[in-house]
């Protein structure tokens, strides 16, 4: 029996409404408990104490994520570390190694990360990869949305079949939910198309708005821990904001299993877009943030910009390659066949452009004009914005109006013209950084439910640590602070102290298991066959992720919905 | 008798994972669905019998006990050792293989330093546009193999992935698709195409920045002639490449081991990018080996960087050129080397045999080779694919499961790795106190 | 003025392998104002250990220097695995009286490094200023980046008397390189500015460039088809066809000049 307690501080727990109380925190045997007997005691005194954080987007793993560390070994020379007594040798700035990872994200006190675009194909690809990412707890969304299956059954409009085929996908890849992105452009790109969310898909005849709600409708079938987890059409492009609304307002009505979102828009700051073209583009958060003010059934994230150079990657091929054609730079692009896509290039967001500048301040726009911090999460959809250990210094922007002041003098004028940020005095508690980081995250990905994002009796022994004042307002100190936890413990073991880790266990893997009823099950399953056998490159019986990729399970059953 | 279904091939980067093999008493019997080679390394042969320390310049029989206590003594004491292979072997071999690198601070390196290294070097400077198979499969109407010929090194790979298959695009096959063979002799392969293209020895660049001119609109400023190919010829070919509306280049070794290297993988990339401004257009590495792409793939995730990594100083260096396996050996910088799961005597130029010759040599592998000669400690294992089952990636990046079909007595490559990492440990626990 | 004498001693390089020894930490910035002692406690890599310098190096230091910039470093033996000579190196000068192995002068900012011999691959990569002299041939990637970078060398002088290997001055983009004898193939590739004059041979020049310039004195092999002809020109009293290009690069990019005769 191992104890814990955490004692004299100052304790921020959304989900259970502790909003900065001087508060002990016990844990036994990796859970917190109620009281301990004879523990080892750390003394949190006049430090903030949150439970371990929660992304709830970052690609950490797969395919595309090992493409982007393989073709940039001048980013992977820019993180070197030694090894150490308990670590790997670290490598990578934007595509960190797995260990690196690992590590990171343990330092700045963050115990549980969702990789949010799994191509179902390459699954188990991911899998190995969060295999050796040490210390996070973890999960992946398998891509369903441009798949052959799934337009098939979204022209006949069998919801229940559908429902059937994500229920199949999700158990044969090990996965936790839905995934859309660029849904029907991302097939249109293997002829080197895309899609806008009308457009019909070259061949299958279904448009993406059909897709979008189709899926929403066919996860709400389950019990599912989350709703389906979107990045739209048209991102990038400028104008793209009305898209990005009438894509919210499709799912709208649609009943949700339980009290959550029906879909989660991810990194929104990439469509927040106004204007016509890159001369005239500028800030449409506030469109964004009334809407979702407005409205129950949509959550977001961010995706908010750091500032220099970084690896862009996504399922959505056209994205990467007119982003390519921009810079000119190297360009991997990845089909997949029947089912996705990907693209990757490097990036380098600069404070001297006119349109990185404005896509700075909306990602922290939209943080700040979202009134209510439930249905907004911290990212960077790493590495896409920006790699996630410059999340600390989106931290201390949301605290500190002058630290956001400070950093526009520096950057392009046009932020004063055609963006909010300067204007917005609000500035974020640690309560509510822990509700984007811990709360609000764990919540909407359904993960409070076992024991993920809170501190209640029950809850997993996942804390982070902070050796800084409740009461400190320096964006500096503030950063700092979060970039390297005083203290990171996960399952009741401290695996960092004064920002290094000390010891890397590994992490577990969540995945969901939804039920369906065999009939649906039997009839999708015969059309499967015929894909297998007609035009997939591999067999059915080799395509299922073996139970040897997920040695650390955490099984979440979804029941179909009577 | 038992039918084994969807076996999974561990000979090529094909991975061709629909062969159906037969069992009796412990021994595959008959192998249905693959090529020749494949069938040859699923049946077995010549296997190393026990594992064996070199004593007075012979192998002697010894046992897994003493065999890997030597590796370990050899391995701990080396400075600038060099752990090389890896390409016929699984995931889970080689993960167990970076974590020893990174204890005794190794060079680890697999084969594709010896064939498309070159290919990673490429993408490292420009990218890869590339696609899964299945997507060649189903809408490729033009195919290209360049400077490879995969009638004779990737047995089913026109059948199942390209040229010969049919797909959801072009349900006619071969009657749907156009096939072009560049290369510098009319190979068997070169024989089957619709156009056959062949280039002088060494001139591939040219050719490439040639063609990547005229996809750009400059075919006025091209010569006649460009590395013994007719302008009109290039004009057509790209032509061909305009109007097909899904396209992909088959690059081999013929165009990764010519003059310029990887720097013809990066203008054959630019061709592909260029053709990419008109239609949709891929280029894909015929890699060689079953695996050679999962090393690259678990050294890249685990280390930051693909192969060819230096971790003598705690930290991975990556720069084939100077960290690659043949080239700390033919500078004779590396004083230990290990071996698994392939044949570097067959295949290192002589400088850098020569240099093994010297040193303490430790061969892992089910089969005796050349390399076999060379070896201090040898370890026998079993044969991943047919008494082992792990991971390997296809040449388009695909990840299978090769399965067990047989049982063994031969412990697993993994295993192996695992207890010489241990042993190692414990020296240097030893030496600590 | 301060030398610090570094003989690397006999036994380490006689053994059945030469095992090379990382010497980025002994430039004349790093070792200015260390006594001898000091300076032979200095660590350098050996293979997969660390070592102090005296242990490697027969070190003697004559004179004095007021600062960096008055330390010259002699470096003497076999130095054909010794890497990195004055690699980072921002002042002061370095004389390597022998071939040198790879790296040496790279990421240099300033001072002087006279090679009396052959220096190997990637000699002056990612040389920022500073002077580089190499008295034989340089071996292949002279100034050039590290692996999937797009800047390799920014400024600095670099001679070469020898030949020098392939890809010399890839990526380059500023500053210059005099070639005396000939270049291999594909020099300056991906040469985006600064300049290269190659007065002996080279084959395939100045593929993917985007900018600088390039004069070849010598014969060129392979001319890459991709080059528009723009004008014949007199250089130093020598007729010069003027080629611009690489074309390959899409002729918004093709702002790259290469001089042939």
């Amino acid at each position: 029996m191992s104890e814990l307690l955490i004692k004299n501080g100052v304790v921020y727990d959304p989900i259970n409404g502790v909003k900065g109380e001087k508060k002990d925190i016990c844990i036994r045997d990796g859970k917190v408990v109620e009281e301990v007997k004879n523990p080892k005691v750390i003394d949190a005194e006049g430090m903030v104490v949150m439970p371990g954080g929660v992304d709830i987007h970052a690609h950490i793993a797969g395919g595309k994520v090992n493409a982007g560390r393989l073709f940039r070994p001048e980013d992977g020379r820019r993180g070197l570390r030694p090894r150490t007594k308990v670590c790997m040798p670290e490598s990578g700035y934007s595509v960190p190694n797995t260990f690196a990872t690992g590590y990171r994200y343990a330092r700045m006190g963050y115990t549980f990360v969702m990789e949010p675009a799994m191509p179902p194909l390459a699954a188990r690809h991911t899998h190995e990869e969060l295999i050796d990412i040490p210390i996070l707890d973890n999960a992946a969304i398998p891509l369903i949305d441009n798949n052959w299956m799934t337009m098939e059954y979204v022209k006949s409009g069998d919801i229940d079949l559908l429902a059937a085929y994500i229920a199949w996908m999700i158990r044969a890849t090990k996965g936790y939910g839905v995934k859309v992105v660029n849904p029907g452009g991302t097939e249109a790109w293997a002829w080197k198309k895309n899609c806008d969310l009308n457009d019909a898909v070259p061949y299958f005849d279904v448009t993406p708005a059909e897709i979008v709600r189709a899926l929403a409708e066919a996860n709400e079938r389950f019990e599912m821990p989350h709703s389906i987890h979107v990045h739209g059409n048209m991102l990038g492009h400028p104008g793209n904001y009305e898209v990005t609304l009438k894509t919210y307002d499709l799912v709208k009505g649609i009943t949700p299993y339980r009290d959550r979102p029906v879909m989660h828009a991810t990194h929104t700051q990439f469509f927040s877009y106004g204007g016509t073209t890159w001369r005239d583009f500028e800030s449409k958060a506030r469109a964004i943030a009334d809407y979702v003010n407005a409205n129950e059934h949509v959550s977001i994230d961010i995706g908010s910009v750091i500032i220099g150079d970084t690896t862009t990657m996504t399922a959505d091929g056209p994205m990467e390659y007119s982003l390519h054609q921009i810079t000119g730079r190297k360009w991997t692009n990845h089909d997949v066949e029947l089912e996705t896509g990907s693209g990757i290039t490097p990036f380098l967001y600069s404070g001297k452009v006119s349109v990185h500048t404005l896509q700075w301040a909306i990602g922290l726009e939209l943080a700040l004009l979202t009134k209510d911090p439930w249905k907004i999460a911290l990212t960077s959809d790493h590495p896409n914005a920006g790699p996630f250990i410059g999340y600390p210094i989106l931290i201390s922007m949301l605290m500190s109006k002058r630290r956001r002041d400070e950093s526009a003098k520096e950057m392009h004028s046009v932020i004063f013209d055609r963006a909010e940020l300067p204007s917005i005095d609000r500035e974020y508690s640690f309560y509510e950084i822990a509700i984007i980081t811990r709360g609000m995250t764990a919540r909407t990905l359904g993960l409070h439910e076992h024991g993920k994002g809170h501190l209640g009796v029950g809850a997993d022994g996942d804390v982070a640590i902070y050796d800084i004042s409740p009461e400190e307002r320096d964006a500096g100190k503030i950063q700092k602070a979060f970039l390297n936890a005083k203290y990171t413990i996960k399952g009741g073991e401290i695996v960092v102290k004064d920002g290094e880790v000390v010891s890397a266990p590994p992490g577990r893997t969540f995945f969901v298991t939804p039920e369906c009823e065999s009939g649906l099950m039997d009839e999708m399953t015969a059309k499967l066959k015929e894909m297998f056998a007609n035009y997939y490159s591999v067999s059915l019986a080799n395509y299922p992720v073996q139970d040897a990729y997920v040695p650390n399970p955490y099984e979440i059953r979804a029941p179909w919905r009577s | 008798m038992v039918e084994i279904t969807d076996v999974v091939c561990p000979l090529c980067g094909c991975v061709c994972d629909d062969i159906v093999v037969e069992v009796e008493d412990n021994e595959v019997k008959k192998v249905r669905g693959a090529c020749a080679v494949g069938k040859s390394k699923l049946m077995g042969h010549g296997r190393i019998k026990s594992p064996a320390i070199r004593a007075n310049g012979v192998l002697k029989d010894c046992s897994y006990d003493e065999a890997i206590k030597k590796a370990a003594e050899i391995l701990a004491a080396a400075r600038r050792p060099l752990l090389y292979g890896w390409s016929s072997t699984v995931c889970e071999a080689t993960k167990v293989g970076v974590e020893l690198a990174v204890e005794i601070g190794a060079v680890i390196d697999n084969t594709a330093s010896v064939c498309h290294g070159p290919s990673v070097l490429a993408i490292q400077d420009v990218g890869l546009p590339s696609c899964t198979l299945g997507e060649v499969k189903n809408r490729a109407s033009l195919v290209i193999y360049w400077g490879a010929n995969p009638t004779s090194a990737h047995g089913n790979h026109m059948k199942r992935y390209s040229y010969i298959s049919k797909g959801y695009f072009l349900p006619g096959g071969k009657k749907d698709k156009k096939l072009v063979v560049v290369d510098v002799r009319e190979t068997k392969t070169a024989k089957m195409a619709d156009r056959f293209i062949q280039v002088e020895p060494g001139k591939d660049y040219l050719f490439f920045s040639a063609l990547r001119a005229i996809l750009y609109g400059h075919e006025d400023v091209v010569p006649d002639d460009v590395g013994g190919v007719a302008k009109k010829e290039l004009l057509e070919l790209a032509d061909m490449m305009k109007e097909t509306p899904f396209g992909i280049i088959f690059f081999g070794m013929g165009v990764t081991q010519s003059r310029g290297r990887h720097n013809n993988i990066i203008n054959a990339i630019q061709v592909t990018r260029a053709a990419h401004t008109h239609t949709k257009f891929n280029i894909m590495p015929m890699r060689g080996h079953y695996n050679v792409t999962g090393f690259n793939q678990v050294c890249t995730w685990e280390t930051g960087f693909p192969f060819a990594v230096d971790l003598s100083r705690g930290f991975a260096w990556y720069n084939p050129g100077e960290t690659a396996a043949n080239d700390i050996l033919w500078r004779k910088e590396c004083d230990a080397a290990l071996f698994i799961a392939s044949d570097p005597v067959s295949h290192f130029p002589a400088d850098s045999i020569r240099h093994l010759a010297r040193i303490p040599v430790i061969q892992i592998d089910p089969f005796a080779n050349p390399t076999t000669e060379f070896a201090d400690v040898v370890i026998p294992t079993a044969v991943s694919g047919v008494e082992a089952e792990g991971s390997v990636y296809r040449m388009d990046g695909i990840p299978l499961r090769l399965r067990k079909l047989v049982d063994t007595d031969y412990p697993s490559d993994e295993e192996v790795l695992m207890r010489i990492l241990e042993e190692v440990r414990a020296i240097r626990a030893k030496e600590g106190e | 003025m301060q030398t610090i004498r570094l003989k690397l001693k006999e036994g380490v390089m006689s053994g059945v392998a030469k095992i090379p020894v990382i010497v980025d930490s002994l430039t004349p910035d790093k070792l200015s104002g260390k006594s001898e002692a000091e300076i032979k406690a200095v660590k350098v890599w050996w293979g997969n250990r660390e070592e102090n310098t005296g242990d490697l190096f027969e070190v003697s230091v004559e004179g004095e220097a007021g600062s960096a910039e008055e330390v010259k470093v002699v470096m003497e033996g076999d130095l054909t695995r010794v890497k990195y000579i004055g690699a980072g190196m921002k002042t002061g000068e370095i004389v390597a009286n022998g071939d040198v192995d790879m790296h040496c002068g790279a990421l240099m900012e300033g001072g002087k490094i006279t090679v009396k011999g052959n220096a190997d691959c990637w000699a002056g990569r990612e040389m920022r200023g500073g002077e580089l002299i190499i008295e034989g041939d340089a071996g292949a990637n002279l100034c050039a980046m590290y692996r999937g970078e797009t800047t390799g060398m920014t400024g600095g002088k670099v001679i070469v008397h020898g030949n020098a290997g392939e890809c010399a001055g890839q990526y380059m983009a500023g500053g210059e390189i005099l070639i005396k004898g000939n270049a291999d193939i594909l020099a300056g590739l991906n040469m985006k500015g600064g300049k290269i004059t190659i007065e002996g041979d080279a084959i395939m020049p100045g593929a993917d460039m985007t900018g600088g310039e390039i004069l070849i004195k010598g014969k060129v092999e392979d001319m890459i088809p991709s080059f528009k002809f723009v004008e014949t020109t007199t250089i130093e009293g020598e007729e010069y066809r003027k080629y611009t290009g690489d074309l390959a690069m899409t002729e918004k990019r093709a702002k790259g000049v290469l001089y042939v005769k």
